[in-house]
């Protein structure tokens, strides 16, 4: 049977719920979504192209300013890639406290996901609420690093700075006060009948979809796919005895819900980092040398993979990044959004798969 | 119904009460952990340009030689407060946060070395290289305004139409050479390792 496109809708490239620009066309029969289309490339740096011929010092700041929400796990990625590349081992002390920074990043990140969805679905003292429990996790990041977003703290071989004993006592206590506040708004979240109707059961996508669109991170937990997040094959996080959090409803609920577990997760995981913190050196030594090497890591949004070729100067000759957001977003046009009974729910179930568009066009 | 009592106990909670009541403005105050823009610190810089070669961002740190003494001077505005030029000082003259502080207790540095790599095909030998680079009119202060030396002494030099690498272990690497070479042909690899200096830490 032909569909019958009543209107095209376009959504973007600015749009009060979106925080990076990004156009959604969407071709509508009534409130029916009947087929969507991303338009991307407002904001292309040609991060990779600056990169090509510097050292890895110069490197390394360009990688963190790739994405200003993710990017302590750009710099650990990257860092970690040229390791594998010169054979440059990290000291235990070293890899526990680059396990810290990832951790605190991951929280902001995931807090800053569920207030945009939170504040598309209009409900902003919730917003609000998680938007300020955030700065409190930002201010540790910035008291164990020197700064809150580009923090610049790993450097092949270790780490730059040491984490402090009495640093350490303010940050878990402040955790414990996150952890506190967070129990409360998941808890506002998870049985309040106005975020249950903006979000249950709406932007479905099964286990088989998320498969087939090739979705990564929280987008393809919550639907349930299994052995999805690259930690389980970190040393460091097997040390730690990770396990990852699958949900299986598939719906915005879900993925919202996935990412708050995964924050009292990386609560936990920061606990034993630093209840088992390893004595000896943050730095190995090492100097980079020429090779080439792909590696993934697991970034708030999924899977991040840097390729590099180096030259015998540890300079940067040639890097391509992967980043995660560009499969989900390609999945939540291709499932999510469709058939969606509201042209309301496109904006809230597009934030749901937590788009970083800063990360796809760097 | 369940909605209303979930708002009400809300706007209830003491804590939230309190701070509706008693609403203060953050103060505005730095903490002292945050990285700022290198400051000077007492010590006296020697001049050995090591800011100037880890310092990732373009022309933020320069060191000049002024009234008889070298002085690193910031650029705020190209800056990007990432504290490598306060980690790698071996002096300690330059200061931001806490970062001077946890390098020296930490024992934590950067070693460093060059190498010097001329492109013959773009290299039009017109010696701005050997002319501007500060260690070499150290070592010859009578360098020619061609390049041209007689002292074997000099990092680089113009000699027979093209520029000979002579002393690459003098160099500094501050880059001054691959900034003031207009076609792009000159190239200073810089090898950093971050290193720590296990004896002093006791570990």
């Amino acid at each position: 049977m032909k569909k019958t496109v009543d209107v095209s809708i376009p959504l973007g490239p600015m749009h009060p719920c979106w925080k990076e620009p990004v156009r959604l066309k969407c071709e509508t029969a009534g409130e029916r979504v009947l087929h969507t289309e991303v338009e991307l490339g407002y904001m292309k740096k040609g991060i990779e192209r600056i990169m090509r011929g510097r050292p890895w010092q110069e490197v390394m700041f360009l990688a963190e300013r790739v994405c200003g929400i993710c990017s302590v796990v750009h710099n650990m990625v990257f860092i970690e890639t040229m390791e594998e590349i010169s054979d440059i081992a990290v000291p235990p002390r070293a890899a526990y406290l680059r396990v810290v920074a990832n951790e605190l990043d991951r929280i902001a990140s995931h807090l800053i996901a569920n207030f945009s969805y939170c504040y598309t679905i209009e409900h902003e003292t919730l917003a609000m609420y998680l938007l300020n429990t955030r700065e409190r996790v930002l201010d540790n990041l910035e008291r164990i690093t020197g700064s809150r977003i580009n923090t610049a703290y790993m450097i092949p071989g270790g780490v730059r700075f040491d984490l402090l004993p009495e640093d350490a006592a303010v940050m878990l206590a402040d955790l414990a006060k996150v952890e506190d506040e967070l129990k409360r708004y998941v808890r506002i979240f998870e049985t309040g009948p106005l975020i249950g109707l903006r979000s249950k059961g709406i932007g479905f996508m099964s286990r088989e979809d998320a498969i087939r669109a090739h979705t990564v991170g929280p987008t393809a937990r919550a639907s349930g796919v299994e052995d999805c997040d690259l930690r389980l094959r970190h040393p460091t996080y097997q040390a730690l005895d990770f396990k990852q959090i699958t949900r299986t409803e598939g719906d915005n609920f879900a993925r919202v819900m996935v990412r708050f577990q995964e924050v009292f997760q990386s609560i936990d995981l920061i606990r034993k980092c630093v209840d088992t913190l390893p004595d000896g050196p943050i730095r190995g030594g090492g100097l980079c040398r020429a090779g080439e090497a792909s590696y993934a890591g697991e970034a708030p949004r999924g899977e991040l993979t840097y390729t590099i070729k180096t030259d015998e100067y540890g300079r940067v000759v040639d890097i391509a990044i992967r980043t995660p957001s560009i499969m989900n977003i390609e999945a939540c046009a291709h499932y999510m959004v469709v058939d969606a009974t509201s042209i309301a729910d496109v904006t809230s179930t597009f934030i749901s798969s937590d788009p970083c568009i800063a990360c796809n066009e760097r | 119904m369940r909605s209303i009592v979930y708002y009400v106990r809300e706007f209830l909670r003491p804590e939230w009460l309190k701070k509706f009541f008693f609403v203060k403005t953050a103060p505005l105050v730095t903490p002292p952990y945050f990285k700022g823009y290198p400051t000077r610190t007492e010590k006296e810089c020697t001049g050995c340009f090591t800011c100037m070669m880890i310092c990732p961002a373009p022309d933020a740190i320069a060191v000049l030689r002024r009234k008889e003494q070298w002085e690193p001077e910031v650029y705020p505005g190209h800056c990007i407060r990432c504290g490598l030029c306060v980690e790698a000082c071996p002096e300690g003259v330059l200061s931001s946060g806490r970062v001077l502080e946890l390098a020296g207790r930490d024992a934590t540095a950067f070693w460093h070395s060059y190498h010097l790599e001329v492109d013959e095909s773009l290299c039009m030998r017109c010696g701005n290289c050997c002319v501007a680079c500060p260690i070499n009119r150290q070592i010859d202060p009578r360098l020619a305004a061609t390049g041209t030396s007689t002292s074997d002494d000099v990092i680089m030099r113009v000699k027979g139409g093209r520029v000979q690498i002579l002393h690459e272990e003098k160099c500094t690497g501050c880059k001054t050479c691959e900034t003031q070479c207009p076609s792009g042909a000159m190239r200073v690899a810089r090898m950093v390792e971050g290193v720590q200096f296990l004896d002093e830490v006791g570990s």
